[in-house]
Order: C-alpha cells, then sequence, then structure tokens
C-alpha cells in the first residue's frame, strides 16, 4: 500500500494547481451543499421550536357574552386542551414625536403561568407592573422606545402616557417590523382601565386530537354550537394557520433559495470535479499501461486514483466543513433576526458533521467512479500505443499550428475551442447556467420594483386617514381647516388593506371602495372593460382578485352585491389588475343615494402640494397633531411613501437573498469555466511548445488563447441570456404565489442594469479565465513545453 | 554460450495475429511457431514492421493471438483474465521498454518498491534489501533514491531492468531497450542481459543490432509476420 499511497501523494504534488482546482471545486460543492444542510437543519427546525414553545392558540372566539362562560368547564370539555380569556384591542402608539404606528394590546391572565400563547421575558420584569406594558423586542428595528420610557399612547379618543416595564419576546407573532406595528403586553385589570374596554370578549383556545385546519375548524363549529346553546353567541372565529408560524413562507422561500443555490454550487462543484479528473486520468494513460504492465492489477491502479479522490476530498472537507457551518449558522443567524425567533439549535449533533465529512470523501469518488473506472480499464496496449504516437510530435498538431500563420486567428480560436467539444458543451452550459440565473435574479427584482412602482403610480394621494367609524364630511374635515402643505383632500368610504376591508365589506369578503367615478387619485390598470363613468345606473370595477371570489362575471353583466342586509346589484364595467385583497369599486354619489343618504365617510386622502419623501412625512405628522386632541377614532394614518415601505421590507429580505446568491452561482460557474478553459490550456502546454519552435510569437499564442476565452464566454451570455427569459416567468410566477400569495400576479420584467452587469462579470471572468492560464502557459520554456505531458 | 539446461519454458503454436485497420485485415504475425528453454538468450530481429512488437505482446499476454495458443510454463495465457494475466505477467515476466517508462514521480526505489508491491511474492520485510541488491546487481547502486528525470539514459535503463527483475521473474522481455542509447552505453546494458541469462533467466530482446548477434543463443529474424530462419549458434 505504501508505494500507492506514495504515488497517489506525488501525482498530486506533480501539478499542484490542477490538484488546488479539483479541491477547490469540491470546497465549493461541499461549502454549498453543506450550508444548505446546516441552515436547514437549524432553521427548519428552529422557526417551529421558536412557534411552538409559545404553546400557541389554536383558534379564537369572539363575543360579548363571555360571563357566562364557566372557564374551567370550558377547558375540562375533552375538545379543549387549554383556553384563556385573553383581551385584545388595536391602539396607536407614538414612537417618535408625532409618528403613530398601531400598537397590537393585550390583557394578559397570567404572567406567571401561561398555559397557552407564551410570551418570553426579556428583561427582569416578568409581568408588567400595573398600569405599564411590556413591549415585544423586535420593535427595537423601528422604535427607540425602552424599558423605563413612558410612550404616548392612543385609545380611541383619549391619549395617555403609558410606561414600559418590560421587553419580552412573543415568537408566535409576525415580526412586527415588516408590518410597522408594535405588540404590548398587560395585565387584565390594568387594559381595562387603559381602554376602557370590557374585559374576557376573547377566548382563545388550543384543541385535543387536531392534526389538520379542518380538524380545528370542524372542532371549533362543535364548540361554537355548545356555547351557543349555554346562550353565548360567537360573534367570530379566527383559525390560524394551523401549527404554523405566520411567516414560515418567508422561511420557505428563503430555504429553497439557499437550497436551489447550494444544489447549484454543487453541481458547479461537480462539473468541475469530474472536468479535473477526466484531464488527470488523460495525462495518465501511458503510467496506467506501465503499472499494468509491471503487474498491477486494474483493481490496484484503481485504487491509487480513488486514493487521489479520497485524498482530495478530505483536504476539501478540511476547509469546507468549517465554512459549511460558519456560513449556515450565519445565514440562520440573520434569518432568525430578521424573523424574530431565537437559533435553539446552537451546537450540531455529531452526525450532522459526520455526515458532511462522509460526503466530503464520498462525494469525490461518486462524481468521478464513471471517469476512473474508465480511464483505468485502458488496457496495456492501448496505453502503451497512447504514448507511442504522441510521443512522436503529432502532424496534426504541426500542421495545425503551422496554419497559425495563413488562418486569422479567430477562426483558429473558434476551431480550437471545438476540439473538446463534450468538455466545451459542459463549460458552456454551466457558465450558461450561471449567467440565466444571475439574470433571472436581476429580472424578478425588477418584477418586484415594477409592482412596487405601479402601487405608487396607482394610488396618486399622499397620506391617508382611516377612522374607525363612519362620520359626517363636516366633522371629518374640521380638524384638518388650518394644514399647511395640502392641496386637497378628498372623502371615500372604504379604502385599502385588509384593516379596510373589515370596515365596509360585501358578504363574500370582497372590499368595498366608494369613490368619486373621476377621482385623480386612484389609477387602475383595466385590463378589461373600462373605469367607472358617469352613467345613470350603478356601476362598479372590480379587482381580479374580487372577479376570482364572484366567479369570474363577464364585463357588462350585472352582479348582485350582497353588504350586511343590504343587496347591490352594479353592472360591471371593468376589471382591474392590482396587488391587493378582493376589492370591489364604485362611485360615491351613486352609492351615497342608495344607501348612504347622510353621506358619511370614513376615509380622507390628503393630496400634497410638495410631494418630496420629507413634506409628505412633515404632513403626517401635521395630520396626526391635528387628530391628537380630536376625539376620533383612528384606524390609522399612513403615508403612501410609509406603504410601499412596508411592501418593500417584507419583500426586502428576499430580494437581497435573490440577488446576492445569483451573483455567487455566477461567480461559482465563472470560476468553473476559468478552470476549465485552465485545463484546456494546460493539456496543450506541449502544442505550445510545438507552435514556439516553429515559430510562432508568445504573443500571437496569447492572444489565440484569450480570443478563446472570449469565444467560450460570449457562447455562454448568448445561450445564458436565452435561458433567462423563460426561467424568470417561471420565476416570476413563483416568486409571485410563493410571496404575495395566489392572488398576486408578478409580471416578467426585464433589468437592463441586470443586463449590463451580467456581460461585464461574464466578459470580465471569461477573459480572466483564459488570460491567467495562458499567461503562465507561454511562460513556460520550449523545450519544457515540448516534454510537458 | 550454451544453455545450461534443457527446460521447455515458453512456447507458441501457430500463433497468427491479424490486425482489422480501415476495414482491411492485416496479418502482422503468421503461423509463429516458437519454443524457447529456460536460461535461452533469445534474439528477435527484423525490419520496421515485421512483428517483433506484437510477437513480444503474445508473449507478455498484453495482446492476444486471432489463433494459436501461448504457453508459459503450464499456464496457457489466452486463459486468463485481465486482472490475473497482469499479477501472472508481474510474477513470471519483466519487461523493459525502450522508452524505458519508469514512473516519474517515484524515486528509483520506490519504482521498484512499487512493483514488489503490485505483485506481492517477495515478502515485506526482504524488500528493501533486495531492492539494494538489485541496483548493485545492474550498477546503480548509488542513485535508489533520485528521480528518474535526474538520471541518464542508460542509467534509467538500469534501473527499468532493476524494477522488470522486482518480483524474480523467469522471463525478462525487452522491446529494443537500448534503441535509445549510445553503442557505448548499449554494450553495458547487453552485459546486463547476458549476465542474466548466464545466471538462469530466459532473455528475450528485440534488436536492430545484428552485428552484436553473437553473444545470443539464438536470432529469430522476422520477415513480414513469418520467422525466417532458425539458426542455432554453436
Ligand atoms: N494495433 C494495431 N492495429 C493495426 N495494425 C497494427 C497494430 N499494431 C501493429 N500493427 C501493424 O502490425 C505490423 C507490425 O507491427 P510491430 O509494431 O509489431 O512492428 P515492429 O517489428 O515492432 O516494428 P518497429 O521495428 O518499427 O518497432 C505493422 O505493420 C503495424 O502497422
Ligand atoms: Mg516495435
Amino acid at each position: 500500500m505504501r508505494m500507492k499511497l506514495k504515488k497517489t501523494f506525488s501525482d498530486l504534488l506533480v501539478s499542484p494547481g490542477r490538484t488546488l482546482l479539483v479541491v477547490f471545486a469540491l470546497v465549493l460543492g461541499i461549502w454549498g451543499v453543506g450550508t444548505v444542510f446546516v441552515s436547514y437543519f437549524v432553521l427548519a427546525n428552529d422557526l417551529n421550536a421558536n412557534y411552538q414553545s409559545t404553546n400557541p392558540s389554536q383558534v379564537v372566539f369572539h363575543s360579548n357574552q363571555f360571563e357566562k362562560l364557566n372557564l374551567q368547564q370550558f377547558t375540562e370539555k375533552p375538545e379543549v386542551e387549554t383556553a384563556e380569556l385573553r383581551d385584545f384591542s388595536l391602539q396607536r402608539i407614538e414612537i417618535s414625536p408625532n409618528d403613530w404606528i398601531p400598537l397590537w394590546l393585550y390583557g394578559v391572565e397570567d404572567f406567571e403561568k401561561f398555559k397557552l400563547a407564551r410570551i418570553f421575558p426579556e428583561t427582569e420584569k416578568r409581568a408588567p407592573d400595573a398600569g405599564t406594558i411590556l413591549i415585544e423586542r423586535d420593535c427595537k428595528h423601528i422604535t427607540k422606545i425602552d424599558v423605563g420610557d413612558s410612550p404616548r399612547v392612543r385609545i380611541d379618543g383619549n391619549m395617555l402616557n403609558v410606561k414600559v416595564s418590560g421587553i419580552c419576546f412573543d415568537p408566535a407573532q409576525a415580526p412586527a417590523t415588516q408590518d410597522a406595528f408594535i405588540y404590548a403586553y398587560t395585565d387584565k385589570s390594568s387594559y381595562k382601565k387603559m381602554t376602557g374596554l370590557p374585559n374576557n370578549q376573547r377566548l382563545i383556545v388550543r384543541l385535543n386530537n387536531v392534526h389538520s385546519d379542518e380538524d380545528v375548524k370542524k372542532v371549533s363549529d362543535i364548540l361554537v354550537k355548545e356555547l351557543n346553546t349555554n346562550g353565548i353567541t360567537i360573534s367570530s372565529v379566527e383559525i390560524p394557520k394551523f401549527n404554523q408560524h405566520p411567516h414560515q413562507w418567508q422561511l420557505d422561500t428563503l430555504i429553497f433559495l439557499v437550497g436551489s443555490i447550494g444544489m447549484l454550487a454543487f453541481i458547479m462543484g461537480a462539473v468541475l470535479v469530474s472536468q479535473l479528473m477526466r484531464s488527470v486520468m488523460a495525462s495518465q494513460v501511458r503510467q496506467i499501461g506501465i503499472l499494468k504492465a509491471i503487474g498491477g492489477s486494474q483493481y490496484q491502479v484503481f485504487q491509487i486514483y480513488i486514493a487521489m479522490l479520497l485524498l482530495m476530498g478530505f483536504s476539501a472537507g478540511i476547509i469546507a466543513i468549517p465554512l459549511s457551518v460558519a456560513s449556515g449558522y450565519a445565514f440562520s443567524y440573520f434569518v432568525a433576526w430578521k424573523l424574530n425567533f431565537n437559533i435553539l439549535t446552537t451546537s450540531l449533533p455529531v452526525f450532522v458533521y459526520v455526515m458532511l465529512f462522509a460526503a466530503s470523501l464520498l462525494l469525490p469518488v461518486l462524481l468521478s467512479f464513471g471517469i476512473v473506472l474508465k480511464g483505468t480499464s485502458i488496457s496495456v496496449r492501448q496505453a502503451l500505443a497512447d504514448y507511442g504516437i504522441s510521443q512522436k510530435v503529432s502532424l496534426r498538431e504541426f500542421k495545425f499550428s503551422k496554419r497559425i500563420s495563413d488562418s486569422s486567428s479567430f477562426i483558429l480560436a473558434i476551431r480550437n475551442s471545438l476540439r473538446n467539444s463534450r468538455r466545451l458543451a459542459v463549460t458552456i452550459m454551466a457558465m450558461a447556467l450561471g449567467v440565466a440565473i444571475f439574470s433571472t435574479g436581476f429580472n424578478v427584482r425588477q418584477s418586484l420594483w415594477n409592482l412596487l412602482s405601479n402601487l405608487k403610480s396607482e394610488l396618486r394621494y399622499d397620506v391617508q386617514v382611516v377612522l374607525g367609524d363612519q362620520v359626517s364630511r363636516e366633522a371629518a374635515l374640521r380638524p384638518f381647516s388650518s394644514l399647511q402643505n395640502v392641496k386637497k383632500i378628498e372623502m371615500w368610504n372604504g379604502g385599502r388593506g385588509q384593516i379596510q376591508s373589515n370596515l365596509l365589506s360585501t358578504n363574500k369578503g370582497a372590499g368595498i371602495v366608494v369613490l368619486p367615478y373621476n377621482s385623480e387619485l386612484l389609477k387602475l390598470k383595466i385590463i378589461n372593460g373600462s373605469w367607472l363613468s358617469s352613467s345613470g345606473e350603478l356601476e362598479i370595477v372590480m379587482n381580479q382578485q374580487a372577479c376570482d371570489l364572484y366567479n369570474h362575471p363577464a364585463v357588462g353583466s350585472y352582479v348582485i352585491l350582497m353588504i350586511g342586509e343590504k343587496n347591490i346589484k352594479g353592472k360591471l364595467v371593468g376589471i382591474a389588475e392590482q396587488f391587493e385583497k378582493p376589492k370591489i369599486y364604485m362611485d360615491i354619489e351613486k352609492y351615497d343615494s342608495l344607501f348612504n343618504p347622510d353621506h358619511l365617510i370614513n376615509s380622507l386622502m390628503f393630496v400634497a402640494g410638495d410631494h418630496t419623501y420629507e413634506k409628505v412625512v412633515e404632513l403626517k405628522r401635521e395630520i396626526e397633531k391635528s387628530i391628537a386632541p380630536t376625539d376620533f377614532k383612528v384606524l390609522y394614518v399612513m403615508s403612501q411613501a410609509e406603504r410601499v415601505k412596508i411592501i418593500y421590507d417584507h419583500l426586502n429580505i428576499i430580494l437581497t437573498t435573490i440577488v446576492l446568491l445569483s451573483f455567487l452561482v455566477l461567480v461559482v460557474s465563472a470560476i468553473g469555466m476559468a478552470s476549465a478553459t485552465g485545463i484546456n490550456i494546460l493539456e496543450r502546454t506541449r502544442e505550445i511548445g510545438v507552435m514556439r519552435a516553429i515559430g510562432a510569437a508568445p504573443k500571437v499564442i496569447y492572444s489565440l488563447f484569450v480570443m478563446e476565452g472570449m469565444v467560450v464566454s460570449i457562447s455562454s451570455i448568448l445561450l445564458g441570456l436565452l435561458l433567462a427569459y423563460p426561467l424568470s416567468q417561471l420565476a416570476a410566477i413563483f416568486f409571485g404565489n410563493l410571496m404575495l400569495g395566489k392572488e398576486a400576479i408578478l409580471q416578467y420584467a426585464f433589468s437592463p442594469s441586470g443586463f449590463l452587469i451580467t456581460l461585464l462579470i461574464t466578459l470580465l471572468f471569461g477573459w480572466l479565465a483564459s488570460r491567467i492560464p495562458a499567461k503562465s502557459a507561454v511562460q513556460i520554456p520550449t523545450h519544457k513545453a515540448l516534454s510537458y505531458e | 554460450m550454451t544453455i545450461e539446461t534443457n527446460e521447455l519454458i515458453l512456447s507458441l503454436q501457430d500463433v497468427t495475429k491479424e490486425f482489422l485497420s480501415q476495414e482491411r485485415k492485416f496479418t502482422a504475425l503468421k503461423n509463429i511457431n516458437l519454443f524457447v528453454q529456460k536460461g535461452e538468450y533469445l534474439a528477435i530481429t527484423g525490419k520496421s514492421g515485421s512483428g517483433k512488437s506484437t510477437l513480444l505482446n503474445m508473449i507478455t499476454g498484453i495482446d492476444h493471438p486471432t489463433s494459436g495458443s501461448i504457453k508459459v510454463r503450464d499456464v496457457t495465457i489466452g486463459q486468463l483474465n485481465e486482472s490475473k494475466l497482469a499479477k501472472w505477467r508481474g510474477k513470471n515476466i519483466g519487461i523493459v521498454f525502450q522508452f524505458f517508462q519508469l514512473i516519474p514521480t517515484l524515486t528509483i526505489r520506490e519504482n521498484i518498491l512499487l512493483a514488489m508491491e503490485f505483485v506481492d511474492v517477495i515478502p515485506n520485510p526482504d524488500r528493501l534489501k533486495r531492492v539494494q541488491d538489485l541496483l548493485t546487481q545492474v550498477g546503480i547502486a548509488d542513485q535508489a533514491d533520485k528521480m528518474p528525470a535526474s538520471l541518464s539514459g542508460g542509467e534509467q535503463q538500469r534501473a527499468a531492468i532493476a524494477r522488470a527483475l522486482a518480483n524474480n521473474p523467469e522471463i525478462i522481455v525487452a522491446d529494443e531497450p537500448t534503441g535509445n542509447l549510445d553503442s557505448k552505453t548499449a554494450d553495458s546494458i547487453n552485459s546486463i542481459f547476458s549476465s542474466l541469462a548466464r545466471s538462469g533467466k530466459t532473455v528475450i530482446v528485440v534488436t536492430h543490432e545484428r552485428n552484436t548477434a553473437l553473444k545470443y543463443h539464438r536470432i529469430v529474424n522476422l520477415v513480414d509476420g513469418e520467422i525466417e530462419v532458425q539458426n542455432s549458434q554453436n
């Protein structure tokens, strides 16, 4: 064994550059797979483990008759695991002077003993002092409010200062930052005092023996009926996603992204390793012949090369495994920070390391098994004959080199590239894939940007004030009469978003937006029919999501909408494309004449005179100031700029990851190309010697190889961009569904800047990839080049 | 020179080798019958393309005849599979090539040790001493730790002979072992072969040098794949 091993070692050292390349390729591949493995191992468990550690509620009942409920008896029901009357209301909190965001305020039964929906103290206070609140830690991203502060809180019409007595962690909630609100917790009696609202209107429940949304639904239906017979009418039932963190989708997207990138890195690494091994085996043909001639069986010779692979895998593992663990954790911590949960898997079990190490050893063997097997199965006669031919400087090479003088070097470069057509194909494919993915990353990013800018252009008001109650127009306008920088105020009924839909919606759940038909403040993209007009009938426009809800009525047909007890018959005149919940639009005058004789409204749309971001934010502050002394029940005040920012924040983490990772893929595939070109040139060292011997200047040879590299990279770019088009379309659909929900439409978009960056980077890599090995090849003295094997 | 024993070690019977190149059948060896005694020093001569290397390939099992049979002692080569053949060859036949063909990444000593390791007939503890003995025998004892590339052609060929002897084979086969060497160096290599024959090895050498024919027991001249004369010396 010793001499075989010795040979293995010394062969590895013969061409250290090539060995390093193989190890590097292996490191890349193992690192890619390892990072995915480690981060998957950590993340797949930890978000859910965080979520489950709270013992999250599975169903929430609302009623104003829970005083009739015997909670003790209720929890003893076989279906019920445990339950608590956890108060909740939506208030507002000032996070910096005149900047208000929603406050989700909870009234908690007992901070010492959580039966379900647990929160974890992060500061010494386990429970807030009477009259104070604990705030959820994720708010740190958007506000400086800290323990001991007493920010202003607006509860209905009242303003009060509420002291923050501690910070807590609630991993069952969607991260507050992304939606720009704050979670806060207080005890029940403080809740009642603070809000003036009654306690015990909301029952959170965990059930026994439920395994799916349907199970929960079934059991909760039974419970609702039972409660009903006890004289408790349930006004509404909320069923959160079963056993799933609300932002699991983001995590899934990220894991998917990292997974696919890791796989790509692996594929690239694999391609590289097998290409390099192919070239190693090709250069070993003669030696294999000798080894067999002096008595080595195929198995013994095979061992030498397998040992070579194992050795390289071992070295790669030593480097790649710590890298994988580091980057896997770095990614996990980044995600945990973004999604507000704690990394619980702080150390990896031994089997993870064992698996990574086994993978490092086995991967190269598996990847090149066929190549090594084929290489070592060559017969002695063939192996020595091969040597015999190449020993005499081949006539073909000679003729070939002579052509330099009488053929344009471009044609020669193309012809040379085509010489090893299999390697060329693999190289171009790998590089093209990198280009395609990089380009797709930019295109998807562009699609999302377009979505955001569409949002900006379709909504032309600057600040929206939404009230919880309907008020008269005069009352609504009164506080704002002295505002500066207001060009116009339009008053609507209903408006954007989920909260709005709750205020005014059809029984099927489509939000109603009532606005002047000729409003300048909403310009939707109509994809079928037309926008509202001033015709005599009640016209409606639906967005696509509403259209889905109503089973795609034809434009021009009449649709009956049920709103509470009322029936509205409207003519569908158009369908709009929108990134929104289901919404139905109608003219305010017609709506009012039919259903709203007092002309009450609940939203005010402000248009600023000066649209700059600072001025709009200032206007928003002024509006808040004007509201402060009134008794308006404000749901929210939001500027468009902020809204776009909120949506952007939801997508930002994914956008950033997409572009970063696709850049990584491009780099990896460029390295793949570089090394393939490198091997190609390395293998032709002798040919270079021949060319030099017959008088080709180093400059000629050099430019020939660089030209070859360019031919390869340009072909890859062309193919890659061709591939990018269908890939981007698929990706737009995929990410649209994954990130924005089924109803969302994400249009394919072409990113010119992405295109340019792709072009430049690929060309640069192509140039470097051929320049570096060509330079070193040209520097080899002619006599050495001639004897190169 | 005379052959000490009278023991048949190698026999070729009706060996014919045909090559198919570009649809055309080419007969490289025609009905070769050749019997070699233990300790015989045999030269194979002939013009380029006459089939010398092909004949050697038949003997070493590197290539197989189209028809006919080759026996070394009791073993019919055609009946061994590739892997057994490699082992058998390592044990029974030492091959010396024109271009030395040492493994360039191993020292001279390691080259020889590798051959021993492959075949595994020399007991492990004896190997290092044997390497030294063999190198002394071929006259390059002081070069053991050098890399092949740093040796002269003659020294490399001596190393290659030492490697061929590594597993103490009965037959040594050499294809133009001096073809790449100057005549003085060639003479010293040839004298190694004749002393090997004297010590009881069967040595078969392909050569162009007809004038040095005297030292062989027998010369087989190939003409277009056929044995022309078989004349015994002395
Ligand atoms: N694998 C093969 N395929 C086809 N023909 C072959 C093959 N090997 C040898 N030949 C042919 O068989 C004939 C004999 O070849 P061989 O190599 O035995 O000649 P040689 O006597 O050793 O010549 P040289 O003195 O040049 O080495 C030649 O004409 C050669 O072209
Ligand atoms: Mg020959």
